[in-house]
């Protein structure tokens, strides 16, 4: 039995697959790469295998995790060979690492890194977005309003994201795009999208951008190790 | 498949990898001015098209051939549909995203008569015409086949020829015909004409139908001695060296049957009279334990699913069954694989084998009694006896299982209402038979599910003269079985009747029908078999307007001098042989398994092979 931790990447034609798809569709590549993977017990065994987090339905990746438990001794770069025979371009398995520790993957993902492209829809400059985004990130408080339903009834609750972000950076104002680059709590640890991050430009920095045009791509996904921000591998 | 104008509406729809293609084991070909590109059309939803065994096995060896590059296309579904018209995108091929009015061949599966109005659908988002008259040489030749091409009338006014039988033996043939003559003289008509002397081709233009005032067919006759009368089905000889691929392409997203899928033989010979495909595949042939082997034994290694299932029309009546069983079982016990067998029979149910292949997964059983008394089973032939039923259950549920689904259809010929009654009576007394069981020896909590389908009456069968019930005599009989089962552990569902009749009309039906088929479509109907989208008054505004009686096709009872429009297809079975067996299940008189004794249905004087 071995625990393997394993890095892949998620683009083209793969961004519309789920999450659920994703869980099945490493299973068969599993059974074709013929690696065997642990199961569990029961009148209907799943294979032991588990995703940091799950990625939005048309969201591109560089950093995606996962770990699994295998039946079979195989060294790390045979399984990562094995198993990128067995997949295309657009998922590719790209580090594998021995597992250490005993806690899952879900819980460890403390923040993810996100490049963000949005269209505004007045003209700007990089000085006058970068003036906005200033001021915003000097605020203490950015409230999210989250409702929350129970029992037929919906009530909203105030939430500050202000903590969950930890660093914007403007990268360009060019062909009438803004790319930035996001830093954001990730994982069931708490979690923000960089789509609500977008919204509060809007609402706090008086911001003039299309919502609908935001293309979100997640660059990595990071573990807080001994008071370090870390990538899981 | 790349396509900016695609991309941008696929996040905006419902299970985008519906559309994008690019599946494992998908084929995508270098497309150049040489290629033949034929697009496999399944009139579905993605999902249910994935699932389709001979859709698979058709993919696969088109594209065998060098020169030719087969792409598939799915009905989409309502979301993206209105996403494709709002912003102008033809339906396309999965593979290179070109739209179908681009390719040589379009092709559908008739699976169902439910779904042609799916086909229409789609040659309009091809913008290609719908009838083959407004069609000319720059348009795709539209080719159907599948088992609801057995009667190709309905859609003689759209499609522009048909295969008759099994599609592995012709299919290549008819490309091999148009690569030869692309490099000559070729016109549509030509090509056509051409075809229409291959056996098991038929081209609906160069046959005329006449009819009686009363609406009967008076005469269906080919328009010149060129033609052939009657068209005969091809079949595969011998299925154990027939071609099957090694490779399916894997869905991304959920299909309805998950799972590798590995044919263990074509044809039945129970001889349900109800059943139209235990004509149309006679006769019997069987793959041997060793072929079936190195299939399933390939398609797992190169897809990766974690299930296999033994197709046909009735498993456990494979020669070998507890053989190829065991075979099975001892090679995928470790490798965490399940085995399924759907379709198997009650008089010949392995409950021990059942037992050992569901160690790797546990599922509920099904049933499929059919009729709910002994002597409509006999009428229509099932030959199953309730003991059958009976001991299977008990068996079953002994050994642990508490979940049983039972099949009945209701509105078979000679029904009475003690024969619906008969439903409730046998599903009573399989939930008797749980409780018989001493309680500390009970697993599980019980549920029985009986399910009733409305009859419907199909062409190459016995009852193809038959008047089906009436949308208000199934009601009627539906309610008083569900007024009478009242029972916590007995759970009724039954069936559509609206649906049936509309599927008996066209199963039935003539070339009258595709202008209805026409009309249905003008009027948005599609997706009909889907209880949410199938709009009944459309259909039937659809009919009076054009001034057509449905009930002409489903409710009428026909006499045996009648000549039907699907008579002039050749299935191999006699008409004399399906009167003589529609009077016996008058009589409920049994006729044996023809593995048992030839019972002279004429197959063997047509075709070679099989059992007879």
């Amino acid at each position: 039995m071995k625990n393997m931790r394993l890095k892949f990447i998620k683009r083209g034609n793969m961004i519309y697959i789920s999450h659920l798809d994703l869980m099945r569709f490493f299973q068969r590549t599993f059974r074709r790469a013929g690696i065997m993977l642990r199961h569990t017990e029961g009148f209907n065994p799943q294979p032991k295998m588990s995703f940091a987090t799950a990625l939005a339905l048309g969201t591109s990746s560089d950093g995606e995790y996962m770990d699994v438990e295998l039946d079979s001794d195989i060294s790390s770069e045979a399984l990562l060979e094995k198993l990128n025979e067995n997949l295309s371009e657009d998922i590719k398995i790209v580090k594998v690492a021995e597992r250490e520790g005993k806690e899952s993957i879900m819980s460890l993902i403390e923040w993810g890194q996100y490049v963000v492209k949005v269209v505004p829809n007045s003209e700007y400059i990089l000085e006058e977005v970068q003036k906005k985004l200033d001021s915003f990130l000097k605020l203490e408080e950015v409230i999210e309003h989250k409702e929350k339903k129970k029992k037929n009834k919906v009530t909203t609750r105030e939430v500050n994201i202000r903590p969950n972000i930890k660093r914007v950076d403007l990268m360009t104002v060019e062909n009438g795009e803004i790319m930035m680059n996001m830093f954001l709590k990730t994982g069931s640890n708490g979690n923000l999208k960089p789509e609500v991050v977008v919204a509060k430009l809007v609402e706090y920095a008086d911001m003039d951008l299309d919502l609908e045009s935001v293309k979100v791509h997640r660059v990595d996904l990071f573990v807080e190790r001994d008071g370090k921000i870390v990538t899981p591998i | 498949m790349k396509n900016e104008n695609i991309e941008r509406i696929l996040l905006e729809v419902e299970k985008p990898s519906r559309y994008v293609g690019g599946e494992i084991n998908s084929i995508k070909k270098d497309i150049n001015e040489n290629t033949i590109r034929f697009v496999m059309g399944f009139p579905d939803v993605y999902e249910v098209g994935m699932s389709h065994l001979g859709s698979h096995i058709l993919y696969n060896l088109i594209n065998t051939v060098e020169d030719v590059a087969c792409e598939r296309a799915y009905a989409p579904w309502i979301d993206m549909e209105a996403k494709m018209r709002e912003h102008s995108i033809p339906l396309y091929g999965l593979e290179s995203g070109d739209p179908l009015s681009k390719f040589d061949f379009v092709g559908f599966t008739l699976q169902y008569e439910m779904s042609y109005t799916n086909i229409l659908n789609m040659l309009e988002l091809s913008n290609i015409p719908l009838r083959w008259s407004e069609r000319g040489e720059g348009d795709p030749l539209v080719v159907a086949g599948g088992p609801c091409a057995y009667n190709p009338e309905p859609l003689a006014n759209i499609v522009d020829f048909f295969v008759i039988g099994e599609g592995e033996e012709v299919n290549l043939e008819i490309l091999d015909i148009y690569r030869e003559m692309k490099k000559g003289e070729y016109t549509r008509e030509a090509y056509l004409k051409r075809i229409a002397q291959v056996e098991g081709i038929y081209v609906p233009k160069f046959y005329e139908a006449e009819y009686n005032e009363d609406g009967t067919l008076k005469s269906f006759e080919p328009i010149s001695e060129e033609f052939p009368k009657t068209v005969t089905k091809r079949i595969v000889e011998d299925l154990d060296s027939a071609y099957f691929p090694d490779r399916f392409v894997v869905p991304y997203i959920e299909s309805v049957h998950d799972r590798a899928m590995v044919e263990i033989f074509r044809g039945c010979t129970r001889g349900c009279r109800f059943c139209q495909a235990g004509t149309i595949y006679r006769p019997i042939r069987e793959r041997s334990v060793e072929t079936i082997m190195n299939h399933s034994r390939t398609l797992l290694q190169n897809t990766g699913y974690d299930e296999v299932s033994l197709a046909s029309l009735s498993t456990s009546d494979y020669s070998d069954i507890e053989g190829l069983v065991s075979r099975m079982m001892d090679e995928y016990k470790d490798k965490k694989i399940a085995l399924s067998l759907p379709s198997l029979r009650l008089d010949k149910f392995p409950i021990e084998m059942i037992e050992e292949i569901q160690k790797v997964r546990k599922t509920g059983l099904t049933f499929a009694p059919e009729a709910g008394s002994q002597r409509l089973r006999d009428v229509i032939n099932k030959g199953i006896q309730e003991s059958d039923l009976i001991e299977s259950t008990r068996n079953a549920f002994r050994r642990g299982w508490s979940t049983v689904k039972l099949y009945f259809m209701i509105g078979l010929p000679t029904e009475t209402d003690e024969d619906v009654m008969g439903i409730k009576e046998l599903a009573y007394k399989v939930k008797d038979e749980f409780f018989a069981i001493p309680r500390e020896e009970r697993k599980g909590n019980l549920k029985v599910t009986a399910s009733t389908s409305c009859f419907v009456p199909k062409p190459f069968t016995p009852y193809q003269w038959f008047p089906q019930d009436t949308v208000e005599e199934f009601d009627r009989k539906t309610l008083m079985l569900r007024k009478s089962i009242r029972d916590s552990k007995v759970n009724y569902n039954s069936h559509d009747s609206k649906l049936s009749f509309l599927e008996a009309v066209i199963a039935r039906g003539d070339r009258k029908i595709g202008e209805v088929l026409i009309e249905a479509h003008k009027r948005g109907c599609r997706f009909d078999g889907w209880s949410e989208h199938f709009n009944y008054e459309k259909w039937m505004e659809s009919f009076e307007s054009l001034g057509i009686d449905p009930h002409f096709y489903a409710n009428r009872e026909r006499d045996y001098e009648e000549l039907f429009p699907w008579d002039f297809i050749n299935t191999g079975v006699t008409k004399e042989y399906l009167i003589k067996e529609n009077e016996k299940s008058k009589m409920a008189e049994l006729t044996k398994d023809c593995r048992l004794g030839c019972t002279g249905c004429g197959v063997n004087n047509t075709f070679t092979g099989g059992v007879c």
